[in-house]
This record gives structure tokens, sequence and C-alpha cells, in this order.
């Protein structure tokens, strides 16, 4: 590992000021008990940061980017071997095309989208475990169905670390809790630092967004004054005391906190954007997060999670009225991911910027109906053995479809992608090598991909 | 419709049951009306070839059909209405097959075959029985410190006679004498008033108390004070609390049902802190909390001990063989890191790589909790219960556990239940048996398990919570790896002095009060925390002065509601939400949420209650100094004691010396009440900033 892979403030960050960083605990003489230090990616990273906009509820495959024209010639017929709750095969009603110079294939739904073709790489053969919501969440965020093991996002904080020292290394942007709820932004044994910062966008006023970011009542000029004294006091207690790094380390913070309450406020303040860019991205909920996403990454937050979720709900569960869920979903979802990749670009940021979008699972290439057996609004149950996703950015081979199922899109047959591959592939971009994170606890060592997956090196530039 | 009846349980009882009908007939009816059907509509969902299984039913063996599924058996020979299976091809539960309801025919057909008793000669399939080989050599591995029997030892001579006040010290001194370090001096009796207090009873001392001890000027009797205070209790009860991973629900919730819930959690809560203050012996304190129901039947006072297993987390899908088994480790991995520090569950899939525990040595701890169940225990005899006598609404009961038909768990070859070992019976760990690993056939075993954890002859229990006390005393284990004692986890550095008092606290009825005031007591102890910056032992490894702790969000909330003259010291009782202004109660009370941990409580280190927690880290973030410039909860709480300055109208360096007593119990030095004038000078009326900076400093959040 060669330091010239850090930013300066990288290295600041390490140095001893970051938002609890394993080599701060280390330095503190903090009893770390046993664990190895992280310190920074094993190689080069390919994506310096990641967005990871979470259908919740699991979007339909084959209504999006994985089209399955035989499902015409056998509608209405059961699958073998399964008892359903439907009507049989189901096609999609959904036009399918061709586009950019790749010619990356998805449905009408995805009119803005289409325009990226060429950026994306969709995975066509993911599977996971279960067919469940809560460990099929589980799997897809921590590598595991029960709610023990930290997640994707704060084993990335605590292998690499913030970028910006005065924000968190790790958000979460969800609109009230998901089903599962915060475990799925958890550290879980990992240092309670490595948590993500979770942010309520239901209401994307600045005050409702951030806890504890401003004083009721004092003025800024007022705190400044205030945290002066306490500096007064606090270096006379740590004069007395010589020789303790971590009373140093609690001054600083009460600093970075100072400085955080401007820089964060400044940061979470979509109302700074231009009212284009608004427009652009949507006025709905997941808009206006994927734009504070992008606001984020931009300072220098390592993992942003943006969750497609409704008070709670799982809008993409869509077990009745599959295709009008799935027109009215798709539609805010398409403009507001298009526009991300687009101002992404603009930056010059998506180059070094993983964009992963999808849901814990798929839906089934059959239809379901419910007890009044509506045949006119049939849904479509939950799917395992074969979904998609796509990736985009951040050394992702654009343009390129990888992997299949079957001709009814019931299995991923070829090029096989688990959940766990796609961690190592997500960590591999990020220039950890997911057999090397490691974090030992409970008498092991414990790592996001367990025992398993591989690096689909296929879908690397 | 959730019943939750014990997947186990119900197959237990049921093997080995006869059929009522078994003539040509029955096997002619059950080939031609009953089979066909199965297998046409419900094997797709229902069997061991089927995609999934559904709801956890299997329909396709007998003993499957029988045991049931989540919502318990599908059915029962001649009691139609008992047999789940009839309710819900008649649409009246569950209705199934989902698609289209079976005729009018098919259904009658099946209910005249359960009322002339089911005749099914479907047999399980026989899953073919791996072997299992084990290279552990028991012999050898219990030559490892760890297990070997905690002996008495006699200190042997030092140079700091005149400063050691008892064994403790006399072995510490060896260890500094050996590294050329000499024990620092003792701190000045304001400090070791505080140091006490937060250390006894999580509370700093009230200016009351300080006034009293000075007078009294003795520190046994402070000490005595301390200890008989019913705070002690609340506060020692949080070390059990974080180990057995405590809690009031499930990580996961389904809509709104709650019947997985704890709400009568805190009830557990009460008797840990009761037990603690009462000084109930450790051995008894474990005991109870793994049979209180077998150990005295008739008395049901201490059955909600039953608790520590009995409040463990209920994951999704939780008849699933597959989600029972991570049940089964959650039980045995709280048992063993919490009260062994061995990390037992590292061998469910592979003998562990590192200790002398083998596979089987896993099973027979797990059989022991798979012949157990969780049960909602109605709180008397007026609450609503179901046929299995849970109370239904889980508000009307203790959250515990009871004996099910006992069963030997066949080793699951890499930890897949699937595949199947050969059957180990309920017993205790070989490495920590004589010779064989002893076998438990007494109901589920739990007793016995029970008593071979309190064992004199248990070389690691003593040891591991003797260590743990040690640790929130002195602020360092003397294991640095407190819940792990095996071949991985760190040597004792002092390992003589760690057996001298295992075997002191064994020989003085496992008395909690007995260790805390041996060390407390001890010149170890009462040591200054200065220390020269160029120290030889910057770890302080060989304890030459006394560590800087830092409080725990639990002693640092009290502390302000004390200071602000808002605390409830009303012990036991119902949850609180810790981050509430309005919240007057202890934090030891807070709710503990697996779905969705207290934020305030998350930002400073309390532990992920979904499982057992070894030790908490300690963490330093910005966001936590946000929290206290900006929180209500710190400007309400500076306000609350701003105002009882105000109002006593006193002058500054009165103002000053009440603020320094209140927030830091001690009296300010000159150039503190010389910066505090400064300040209270620089505009009108900034007393409220000032209080506030004190309660949010450094020596706050410290203690020397």
């Amino acid at each position: 590992m060669s330091s010239t892979q850090f930013s300066r403030r990288g290295m600041l960050s390490r140095a001893g000021a970051g938002f609890g960083l394993l080599p701060l605990a280390g330095m503190l003489g903090q009893h770390s008990f046993g664990q190895e230090i992280a310190r920074g990616p094993h190689f080069a990273p390919k994506a310096k940061r990641v967005i990871f906009l979470f259908m919740n509820g699991a979007p339909s495959h084959v209504d999006t980017f994985d089209p399955k024209p035989k499902l015409a010639e056998f509608e209405g017929q059961q699958p073998e071997g399964i008892s359903t709750k439907g009507n049989g095969f189901m096609p999609s009603p959904f036009k399918f095309a061709p586009h950019g110079e790749s010619g990356v294939v998805m449905s009408e739904l995805f009119p803005q989208l289409a325009k990226h073709a060429d950026d994306l790489c969709v995975i066509r053969s993911m599977h996971t475990d279960t067919p469940n919501h809560e460990p099929g969440l589980l799997l897809m965020h921590s590598g595991h169905q029960q709610p023990t093991r930290p997640c994707l996002g704060s084993w990335a904080s605590y292998g690499l670390g913030t970028e910006n020292e005065n924000l968190p290394a790790f958000v979460a942007l969800c609109p009230g809790m998901p089903v599962v709820g915060p475990q799925l932004w958890s550290a879980g044994f990992l240092p309670a630092s490595h948590q993500a910062l979770s942010v309520n966008t239901s209401d994307m006023q600045l005050s409702s967004l951030v806890a504890h970011l401003e004083h009721p009542s004092m003025s800024r000029l007022q705190q400044r004054r205030q945290l002066d004294l306490l500096d007064r006091l606090n270096r006379l207690h740590a004069e007395q005391r010589p020789g303790d790094g971590e009373l140093d380390a609690h001054i600083r913070n009460m600093e970075l906190a100072f400085q955080m309450q401007t820089e964060a406020s400044e940061a979470f303040d979509v109302s700074r954007e231009p009212q284009q860019l608004h427009d652009a991205y949507g006025s709905s909920t997941f808009g206006q997060s994927c734009l504070l996403g992008r606001r984020l990454l931009e300072r220098g937050v390592r993992f942003v999670q943006v969750y497609y979720v409704d008070k709670g709900k799982q809008p993409w569960d869509t077990h009745t009225d599959n295709n009008g869920g799935h027109q009215r979903l798709c539609a805010d979802s398409d403009r507001a991911t298009a526009t991300l990749l687009q101002d992404l670009k603009q930056r010059g940021m998506l180059e070094d910027t993983l964009v992963i979008w999808g849901g814990e699972f798929g839906r089934t290439p059959y239809s379901q109906t419910d007890k009044k057996n509506d045949k006119s609004k049939p849904g479509r149950d939950h799917h395992a053995t074969g979904f998609s996703m796509f990736l985009a950015g951040g050394g992702i081979r654009g343009g390129m479809m990888y992997g299949s199922t079957d001709e009814l899109g019931m299995h991923a047959i070829e090029n096989r992608v688990h959940v766990h591959d796609l961690h190592a592939t997500i960590l591999h971009l990020m220039g950890i090598d997911h057999k090397r994170l490691t974090y030992r606890y409970s008498g092991r060592d414990f790592r996001l991909t367990d025992v398993y997956g591989e690096v689909v090196h296929d879908v690397i530039a | 419709m959730r019943m939750l009846v014990n997947v186990i349980a119900c197959c237990a009882c049921l093997l080995g049951v006869p059929n009522i009908a078994s003539s040509e007939d029955s096997g002619e009816f059950f080939e031609r009306k009953i089979r066909p059907v199965l297998i046409e509509h419900c094997y797709a969902c229902h069997s061991a070839e089927g995609k999934q299984i559904e709801g956890g039913l299997r329909v396709d063996s007998r003993e499957a059909m029988r045991r049931g599924g989540e919502t318990g058996p599908a059915v029962q020979p001649q009691r139609i209405d008992e047999s789940l299976l009839i309710a819900a091809i008649k649409y009246e539960s569950l209705e199934m097959p989902p698609k289209e309801k079976l005729s009018d025919e098919i259904i009658r057909d099946f209910e005249k075959w359960i009322a002339e008793g089911a005749y099914d000669p479907r047999e399980e399939t026989a899953v073919p029985i791996e072997e299992v080989k084990t290279t552990i050599d028991f012999e050898h591995g219990r030559e490892f410190w760890s297990f070997q029997k905690p002996v008495r030892h006699e200190p042997i001579p030092h140079s700091f006679a005149e400063w050691s006040q008892n064994r403790i010290d006399d072995f510490v001194a060896v260890g500094l004498e050996q590294n050329g370090l000499s024990p620092a001096p003792q701190a000045a009796n304001e400090v070791l008033w505080r140091r006490l207090a937060f250390d006894l009873t999580g509370l700093p001392p009230t200016i009351s108390q300080l006034a009293q001890w000075r007078q009294q000027d003795s520190l046994p009797k402070v000490v005595e004070e301390l200890m008989s205070s019913a705070a002690f209790g609340e506060h020692w009860a949080r070390l059990w609390l974080d180990l057995m991973r405590f809690a009031d629900d499930q990580a996961h919730i389904v809509g709104d049902d709650k019947s997985l819930f704890f709400p009568n959690s805190y009830r557990y809560r009460d008797w840990v802190i009761d037990a603690f203050n009462s000084d109930m012996p450790y051995d008894r304190f474990i005991e109870l909390q793994l049979a209180a129901d077998i150990i005295s039947p008739d008395d049901h006072s201490d059955d909600v001990a039953l608790g520590f297993v009995g409040l463990g987390p209920k994951y999704y899908r939780r008849n699933s063989p597959e989600v029972q088994a991570e049940e089964w480790e959650d039980r045995v991995d709280v048992l063993s890191q919490g009260i062994l520090g061995l990390t037992v569950a590292c061998a469910r899939c592979h003998d562990h790589k590192f200790d002398p525990v083998g596979t089987a040595d896993y099973y027979a701890l797990a059989g022991i909790f798979a012949s157990t169940e969780m049960f909602n225990r109605p709180l008397d005899q007026q609450r609503e219960t179901n046929d299995k006598g849970h109370a239904k609404d889980p508000v009307d009961a203790l959250h515990v556990i009871r004996d099910v038909e006992p069963q030997d768990l066949a080793i699951m070859v890499r930890g897949d239940v699937n595949r199947r070992g050969p059957v180990v019976p309920r017993g205790f760990l070989t490495v920590l048996s004589t010779d064989q690993r002893r076998e438990f056939k007494s109901g589920s075993g739990r007793l016995e398990l029970a008593r071979e954890l309190v064992s004199k002859d248990n070389p690691l229990t003593a040891r591991v919570f003797v260590n743990r006390v040690w640790s929130r005393l002195i602020g360092q284990p003397l294991v640095a790896t407190p819940s792990n004692f095996g071949s991985l986890g760190d040597r004792p550095t002092h390992p003589e002095l760690l057996d001298d008092l295992a075997v002191g606290f064994m020989e003085h009825q496992w008395s909690l009060k007995w260790l805390c005031h041996e060390i407390v007591t001890s010149a170890t102890y009462l040591q200054s925390s200065q220390f020269a910056e160029n120290h030889l032992d910057p770890q302080n490894r060989w304890l030459s002065h006394m560590n800087r702790k830092r409080l725990s969000v639990e002693q640092w909330r009290d502390a302000i509601l004390l200071a602000a003259d808002k605390l409830d010291a009303q012990v036991g009782g119902t949850n609180i939400d810790p981050s509430d202004p309005q919240t007057r109660r202890r934090t030891i009370y807070s709710e503990a949420s697996r779905l969705k941990l207290n934020p305030m409580l998350a930002l400073f280190d309390y532990p992920d209650p979904n499982t057992h927690s070894a030790k908490r880290a300690q963490t330093t973030t910005a966001t936590q100094k946000l929290f206290l410039m900006n929180s209500p909860f710190m400007v309400q709480h500076a306000a609350a004691l701003t105002e009882q300055v105000r109002e006593r109208r006193i002058s500054v360096r009165e103002a000053v010396e009440t603020i320094y007593l209140n927030l830091l119990s001690r009296q300010p030095v000159a150039e503190e009440i010389e910066t505090a004038t400064d300040f209270l000078s620089l505009s009108g009326d900034n007393l409220g900033e000032y209080v506030h900076a004190v309660m949010i400093s450094n020596e706050a959040l410290f203690l020397d």
C-alpha cells in the first residue's frame, strides 16, 4: 500500500480526526481487542465513492431489463413444479429495445436512462438465497440473513474511512424506515462510528434532516465564544494530565463538530441547487434524495444509500397491479437515476463514482392475483433465483449486458452473480480485497462475504 | 393465526403414535383419494423437492404433516377441527391451494381420511448419515492455561510492602517491580470520592455526600455506603444486560404484529438489579437464569430470570429448520461467550479451528436449547391463554423458556440443516468434562448445564466474571479479550492475580460485593491516574497508575440529570426514552430495541442488542459533540442547572463553586474562577453558556 493513494484530506482524517477511524482508536491506545486495523485500500481503487439506489420491494426484471418474449408463447401456462397464486406466465406489456451504440436493452419504462445505455452494465443473472423481504434485505445489505452482521457501507467506512473529516463516511437516505429498519445500515459488531448517519428524507428541510446541527437559540457567534471557553477549560484539564491523547481527540472533535455545523448545513441543503436541476431530478422524495446524495458524494461522503421507500412501505413490492405500479415507479426512478448519471458525468465524477441500481430480489415471470382473482390487475410475486441489477461509473464496463436467465426469466443460468459476488465486486472496485477486509469478533475473522464471493472481473473496465 | 407451535415439540409428541386405522381399505383410500391430491396441489410449495417450503410445512411424509408448519400440526388423526389442513382447504383460515379451492368432494375425502385416523404410509425419507471426524486432542487441549483450574497463589516478596493494602497489590507490585516501575501515589480524596461513586453506583457524589464524607474522613465508610445503595445494583446490572443482549423486541416486524416482542422485559431487568443489590451469589444467579422453574417448581418468584434465554432473538420465519438452527446458535453463543469466555458457536459448522471445542460439543449444547421453547408464561391465572398455555398477548406474559420433549440433535454437517452427521447426546463441553463429555439426562438438561457452569471445578466461569468486574473498576481487563479465553484470546497480564481473585470469589460465596470491595480497597485502585508523558508502559499493563476512564452513556446521562436536580431515583420499572429531556429516570431503564436502537444510545457506544457484547466500543466522533452542543437534552438540562444557580442569588465565585461541585465534584481552583469571571463579564447574561460549557467539558466525561 502506498501512501500516494491517499488524498491529503484522507491522510489527515486517518491521522486522527475522522469519524471514528480505527487508526484513530489505535493511536489513542483504546483497547481495540484483537481486530485488524484497516489502513485504506489494498490496491488502487476505481471507485472512490458509491451510491446505491435501492428499489425496496424488488423490481420486476422481466418488465425492466430482461426481456422474455417467450413468455407470450407460454402465457397462461403454469410453471412446472410450482404452485402459483396466479394465472401462469405473464408476458410483459412493455416494449423492449436496444439503446445507445452498445445496444443495451431496456424496456420503454426507462426513456431517460436509455440515453445513458452506454454507461450501464446490466447484470441479468443476479440470484439470492431467499424470496422473503426481511432476510433478503439483510442478505443484500450485510451478506447474511440474520440481523447480526455489519452492512456493506459500514465495511467500506471501516476499510477506507472518510474523505471529508467534517462529514460522515456513510450516509443512508430514507423517507421513514424501510422494512427491517436501521439494521440495514448498522455497523453490527464494527465500532459504532461505522454505522450510517441515517437521514429521514420525508422532509427535506435542513432542520429536520440532520439532528442537532443547530443550537435552538444561541447564535453562531455566541457559540463560538462558548466553545472558546470550553476549549480553554479542556486545555487546562489536559495540561494537568499530560500524555493522554484521548483528551486531545475530544478537544479536536468538539472543534470538528462546530465546523460540521457549517459544512453539513451546506452539504445537506438541497435548496442551494438551481431550480432546473431540482426539476430534472423530479420533485419526488426519491428524486430529491438522489440530488442530496450527489451533493454528499461531491463533498467526500464515501458511501450513500438512497432508499426508494414510501412511508415505511415497499413500493416496488407489486403483488397487485404490477404493470401500473412499474409504470409509476419506473417513471420516477428513471428520471432521477438518469439525471444523477448526467449530473455526475457533468461534474467529472461518474468515472470514479459507482452507481448501483436494484432491489433485494426480482419478481416472478408468472402472475399473482389477489384473493378476488382480479385478472385485470395481476401482480407478480417475489423471485430470488434470477433477477437484474445495473451498475454504472466507478470502473464499470459501460454498455454491457452480463449473464442471463433462462428463456422464461425463471433462473439465472449463464454467468450467475450471487449477492456475495456483487459485494466482492463492489469492494474490489473500491480497492478492497473482500477476503482481506476482516474484523476479529467472537473468536473469528468475519468478512462481508463470509466464506463466499467471487469478483466478477468481466464487468470491470 | 400465529400460534407459534414449536415444531419439534409436536414432532416429538406425535412420533410413534400408531395409526388408528391401517387396514387395506385405508391404504387404498389414501393412495386413491389423498396422495394424488397432495402431489398435484400441494407438493410444489410443501415438499422437500419443492422450490421452497412455504410456511415451514411439508406434506410429503406422515411425520412432516403431523408436525406441521409455522402455525401448527396440519393433520391430527381423528381430530378434524384441530387439523389445520382442513381449515385451509375449506378456505376458513389460510386459503389453500391459493389458486383455486378444491372441490367439495375432495374436501369431504380429506375429512373422512382424518376422521378415520389419517392413515399415511409415507415414511420420512432417510437422509444419509455422514461421518464426522474430529482430530481434536482433548487431553492436550486441557493443558491450555484457561482450562486449568485456578488455584490460590502466594505472592512472592516485593519491595512495595508498605504500599500494599491487600493480596491484589502484592501481585501487582511484583509485576511493577519486575518491569522497573513503581506505583503512583494515592489519589486525592475528592478524586477518590468521585471515582468510587461512579464506579460503584454509576452516579457522581451529591454535594451533601461530599460534605459528609469530608467530615467522616473514612474511605471504608464511603465504600460501605455506596455498596449498600440501591444504585449499586442499577449500575452493575448493565454489565450483565450487555452480555446477555437484553432487548424489548425483535430486529424485524411484519406489519404491526408485535407478538414476538417482549413488553415485560423490564421485569427481567428488575430481577437482575435486585440480584446484584441483594448480593445473590453468582453461581445461584446463573443457575436461576437457566433453570429457576426446575430448581423451585412451586415458587415462581425467580422464574423471570429465565429471560436470560427467553429474551433472546426470535428471527424471521423462526420455525423453519434453518432459522431454528440460527436461534440455537444465539443461545449457545451468549452462554458460551458470556459465561465461559469461549466462542463455542465457531464449532457449529466445523471443529473449532483454535480451541478444543468440537462440532459435537456444539450440538451437545444446542440440543439443550432445542429441548426448550420460548414461553410467554401468563403473569397470573386471569390472563387469556392459547391452547399451549402461552398468554395470548405478550403484554400479559413473562418471557421465559420451558422444557419440551427432549431431543438430541444430529450434527448438521458444515452447518447445513440438510446434511446429517451422528446424533450427539445433550451434554457439556468435552474439554471441561473429565475424560468423556458429560451427558445430560434430566429433561432438556438445563439444570445439569447450570450446575456444570458454576461447579467449582469449572476453570472458566469465575475467572471470566472476575475479569469483567476488574475491567469495569480498573478500566482495563486482566485478559484483554473478556469473552474469549481461548487460544486466540489474550493471555492474562497477571495470571496469578486473576486466579487468586477467582478462587477468593468462589470462596466468598461468589459475592460481587466482596469482589468489588476487594478491588476498590486495594492500593492499586486508589492510585492517582496521573502519569508521566514518556511513560515506560504506555498501555499501563502493569498498573503503575490508575487508568483514566471515560464514563459510559449511562453514567454520563445520569450525572447530568443529577446535576440538574432532575434525577428520579425510583428503582425498577418500565422503559424510558433517555433522550427525552422530560424523562428523569436512570439510563439503565432505557428502551432497548433490536429493531431501532435509540439514537442517543447508539451515538454513545451502547451495544447492539442483537448479539452478545463482549465489551463496549469507545468512539469519539463529531456527531457526539453535536449532541452535546445542540440537543434538547443538553440544552434543557444546562438551563435547569443555570436556573438553580441563578435563583440562589449568590456571588460569581459562589456560583462557580456550586457549578463545579455539581458537575465535577470538586472546588474550582483560582485560575478556573478567573476564567469564569472573565467569561461572565463578556456580555449581558451568559451564565447559561458558561454552565453548558462546563457540563460538556472533558472533565465531566472522564473519571480520574
